[in-house]
């Protein structure tokens, strides 16, 4: 399996965080006085990584305090918390960009089935062998049919996505080949305003 | 003076952005922009009503998102979005104020269902039932044998009967399943709910101490 490509966003934060960062020339002329003004380090000073000819090396260790770099420091840690945030988002519920292409029906029937631990990783699962795409519509995503497509266990003709979900009641839908359907195997919701019904998941950590 | 660059500060904007984004996968209380200017006023003047009056909203949002979903034409979303908010406030005033939203949500869907407000205030009535202990199960459990073809007040007897008896949310669960498939392999409603709710009971009253 290939790792998943980063996102458009996300590379162009790194493109930005790589750029040379443009400065006032004055700012720049009283750096390098700075700089030239800081007395040159002796052996001791020096951290044994191959670079023990350059002088330049504990000046370059000052001038990360200054306002500037500190500031840009903060970006960059920041930037680091989106992307694992990202990523962690990213892996509970994976986006899609796929089309319902096809409106042919598939049986949905047989072994679908939902559950619910305490830490709020539920598994949706859908036996539909026959389906090209199926995906998962609910309260927690908006009911966008592109958010959380299913992947096919090609030995089962299962479709399967595990999502981290808060606790609370969900109500949701597969959509199988552009047709949506209740779980099977899950409780039915009654309010069945728009065609078809729904099923309800219920998370929470709360035993009896 | 700008110390930062330009740079930098589309930087931090992107991260900021993809905070708020990250955030926006949660609770998205906004009305989609497919909607025409008429129905998403209407729908903000009954979402606002359900908050004012301390209703749960998300319930509203969501259904707002499902008929855009469904391509539900405009006045269907409204009279959706309306019909919820009456059966929120049924289920609120039926469960009581201490309800939680899930109560609440699970409590307008049983209503839905054709469960009577008298059962719901029966059921958080139940002599027997453990103090705080929340009803959302079994409101679910009784608004999906509803849904399958119970008849309501059956349902609502013998889920009554579970809570009062405190059988677990996992038991109860298993209690809707096993009736779905009775009622799926042909069993009657009537015969299924007697026979599943006695053997529920008994199990109970054997692993009672």
């Amino acid at each position: 399996m290939s790792a998943p490509e980063n996102p458009r966003w996300l590379n162009e934060i790194g493109d930005e965080l790589r750029r040379e960062v443009p400065v006032r020339a004055a700012w720049r002329s009283q750096l390098l006085d700075d700089i030239a003004r800081l007395p040159v380090p002796t052996a001791e000073d020096e951290i044994d990584d191959g670079d023990r000819d350059s002088p330049r090396r504990s000046a370059s260790r000052r001038i990360v305090l200054t306002p500037f770099t500190s500031l840009a420091a903060a970006v960059v840690f920041c930037a680091l918390g989106a992307s694992a945030m990202y990523v962690a988002l990213a892996s509970r519920a994976p986006s899609g960009r796929d089309t319902i292409a096809s409106r042919s029906r598939t049986d949905p029937s047989s072994t679908a089935s939902w559950s619910a631990t305490a830490q709020e990783l539920v598994r949706f699962q859908l036996s539909a062998p026959n389906a090209s795409h199926v995906a998962l519509v609910g309260s927690f995503n908006e009911w966008n049919p592109v958010a959380t497509p299913l992947t096919r266990d090609p030995a089962t003709g299962t479709w399967v996505v595990s999502l981290r979900l808060p606790p609370g009641r969900h109500v949701y839908a597969f959509v199988v080949d552009g047709d949506v359907t209740a779980d099977p195997a899950a409780p039915r919701a009654a309010d069945n305003d728009f065609g078809s019904a729904n099923s309800v998941v219920l998370v929470s950590g709360r035993t009896s | 003076m700008n110390v930062f660059g330009s740079a930098p500060k589309k930087a931090l904007l992107m991260v900021a952005l993809a905070a708020v984004t990250a955030r926006a996968q949660e609770i998205d209380r906004t009305l989609p922009p497919q909607l025409s200017a008429t129905t998403r006023a209407a729908l903000e003047r009954l979402i606002d009503s359900a908050r004012v009056a301390g209703l749960p909203i998300d319930p509203l949002y969501s259904k707002v998102r499902e008929g855009v979903f469904r391509s539900a034409d405009e006045p269907r979303v409204i009279a959706a979005v309306q019909r919820l908010s009456h059966d929120l406030g049924d289920a609120r005033l039926s469960l009581g104020d201490s309800a939680s939203a899930e109560e609440i949500t699970a409590g307008a869907n049983a209503l839905r269902a054709g469960i009577r407000q008298a059962d719901l205030v029966r059921l958080r009535e139940t002599p027997g039932r453990k103090a705080g202990r929340p009803l959302t199960v079994a409101l679910v459990v009784l608004a999906d044998l509803a849904t399958r073809g119970v008849p309501p007040a059956m349902a609502a007897a013998s889920v009554n009967e579970l809570v009062a008896r405190n059988v677990s949310d996992g038991s109860l669960l298993s209690f809707r399943q096993n009736v779905e498939r009775d009622l799926v392999g042909g069993r009657s409603p009537a015969s299924s709910l007697d026979a599943r709710t006695k053997s529920m009971i008994d199990d109970a009253e054997r692993r009672r101490p």
